[in-house]
């Protein structure tokens, strides 16, 4: 089901997301993006590792364009999102999960109406107003809330949570939205170093048996290497390097965080 | 020998420059509203005035309470109409989430601007000319000026939210309506309540003084008291009007209580 069929022209076809000489240059002037290229493909779980201002949250955040690129093309199964208007963003975005580092639950609503948020793309704005989902997302809901070990906080307000059970709902949240892939900004930053790789074994068993591809911005190499089954360094804004775990050694490592080049060794 | 002092001489002096210049400006202000000392002498009629105030007919008490009602009334139907307004006006007047900072957003501070400068007794005047008599005027009055009150604080409120709600929305493909619904308006709930229980409690104190100009309430009492010269009715009048705050008071911090 993750095979894309024909609609993407770019050569690997099994590519469920694509970018392309992607830049962002902010109004501060800052060149967070100087033309990054990349693919994903169907359940693959890849970690983009650099320093920090390297540009790998802006570099997630422009997928799904909660920045908006500069140039460059985003293409998520054929479909370029940079291309959309408003509406068809929109929809598009259901498309795309997102994890984010601070959680970004809505901290007044329950566990329950937090996972359910994730399905408002598919919601009418007048059943949202009275809360009512339908029937099969309320059972899918409870469904993967169980899945993250949160079934009897389901009518726990989400600020009565710790920290790493918040991080579960906001994967739950990702998950209900039944998305093509899932975008993941520094999952673990807030998070004590035990926690973190509960919440990092549970974004990987997502990954691994709903065959879901997951793009992940991780500032702890170990952790990238661990779990990723490929790694992408940034630095300054540009791609540096994109290849097996097993590959990042301790010169890749030099190139990434020293910005000492080949030629100075 | 090293010395510290908490202030540098430079700093006292300033500091004794403002207070002298306080006090220039108080004595400047007095003589420019032309206080008429030789009239301060008629202050004895004052004793006199406030004398036949004394004592308070009480048995004219149980026909205030059907006025002291209405003002009650007017207080809440002005405030909650007032709240149902500010809220879409808050909305379009938080620079993070208006949907047009060239259209919506100036719509949205110039309501807020225009309620706000207008005072009730104002706004009062211009309905009781436009509907005639009456308590509906009143609340009309309450429910402008409140718009505006509410309306600037909630707006502030929404500029303060946590974006990260909003940006997670965004992220589930959630559209603006659902954006408000789900990440803006659970963010300021505890906010649209304790703020509209504290303009209650203002609306409730003025819509006293509404129906002097003929806006409903209990004010009207007290001036029809008065230009009867039944002194000793207009301080009974006083005194409802009295306890009737003292209770909105307590009612007011008991339900401020229960949201915090």
């Amino acid at each position: 089901m993750t095979v894309n069929e024909s609609k993407n022209k770019s050569e690997s076809s099994n590519s469920i997301l694509v970018v392309e000489n992607l830049k962002k240059t902010y109004g501060t002037g800052d060149e967070a993006l100087k033309g990054v290229s990349f693919e994903v493909g169907g359940g693959e779980f890849v970690s983009i590792v650099g320093p920090s201002g390297a540009g790998k949250s802006t570099l997630i955040r422009c997928i799904n364009r909660l920045v908006e690129p500069d140039s460059g093309k985003v293409l998520l199964e054929g479909t370029d999102i940079i291309k959309l208007g408003k509406g068809e963003l929109t929809k598009t975005r259901r498309d795309i999960g997102m994890i984010f580092q601070e959680f970004n639950l809505v901290e007044r609503l329950s566990v329950m109406e937090n996972v359910l948020s994730g399905r408002l793309g598919y919601t009418s704005t007048l059943n949202s107003f009275l809360r009512r989902f339908s029937d099969d997302d309320i059972s899918f809901a409870l469904e993967t809330l169980k899945r993250v070990g949160l079934r009897e906080f389901a009518d726990n307000r989400a600020d009565e949570l710790s920290g790493g059970q918040r991080q579960r709902v906001g994967i739950a949240r990702a998950v209900v939205q039944r998305p093509r892939i899932i975008l993941v900004d520094e999952p673990t930053s807030s998070l004590d170093p035990e926690i973190s790789r509960n919440v990092m074994d549970l974004i990987e068993e997502v990954s691994v048996e709903d065959d879901m591809p997951v793009l992940i911005n991780l500032h702890d190499v170990d952790l990238a290497k661990e779990y990723g089954e490929r790694v992408i360094g940034l630095r300054d804004g540009e791609k540096i390097f994109d290849d097996l775990p097993e590959e990042f050694d301790e010169q890749a490592m030099n190139r990434l965080y020293r910005g000492a080049s080949d030629e100075e060794f | 020998m090293d010395k510290w002092e908490p202030k540098s001489r430079k700093e006292k002096f300033r500091q004794r420059a403002l207070i002298v210049f306080a006090l220039a400006l108080m004595v400047w202000s007095a003589l420019a509203i032309d206080v008429q000392w030789s009239t301060m002498g008629g202050l004895s009629a004052l004793g006199d005035v406030i004398g036949s105030f004394f004592p308070p007919d009480l048995g004219y008490v149980p026909s205030l309470l059907q006025p002291a009602w209405e003002t009650f009334e007017m207080a809440i139907v002005g405030t909650l109409a007032a709240v149902v307004m500010a809220v879409p006006v808050a909305l379009i007047s938080a620079k993070n989430i208006t949907p047009s900072k060239t259209i919506a957003y100036p719509i949205g501070r110039a309501i807020i601007v225009v309620s706000r400068s207008i005072h009730e007794i104002i706004w009062a005047l211009i309905f009781v000319a436009a509907l005639g008599l009456g308590p509906f005027p009143g609340t009309l009055a309450l429910g402008f000026r409140s718009i505006g009150f509410l309306g600037k604080l909630l707006a502030e409120e929404i500029e303060g939210i946590d974006e990260g709600q909003i940006e997670a929305m965004k992220a589930c493909g959630a559209n603006q309506a659902q954006i408000i619904l789900f990440a803006v308006l659970p963010q300021i709930k505890p906010r649209i309540i304790g703020l509209t229980i504290y303009r209650w409690d203002i609306n409730f104190r003025m819509s006293t003084v509404l129906g002097i100009v003929g806006a409903g309430g209990i004010g009207y009492e007290i001036q029809s008291a008065m230009q009867r010269f039944r002194y000793s009715q207009a301080s009974s009048v006083i005194l409802v009007i009295l306890v009737m705050v003292a209770i909105g008071e307590i009612v007011s911090a008991r339900l401020r209580e229960q949201v915090t």
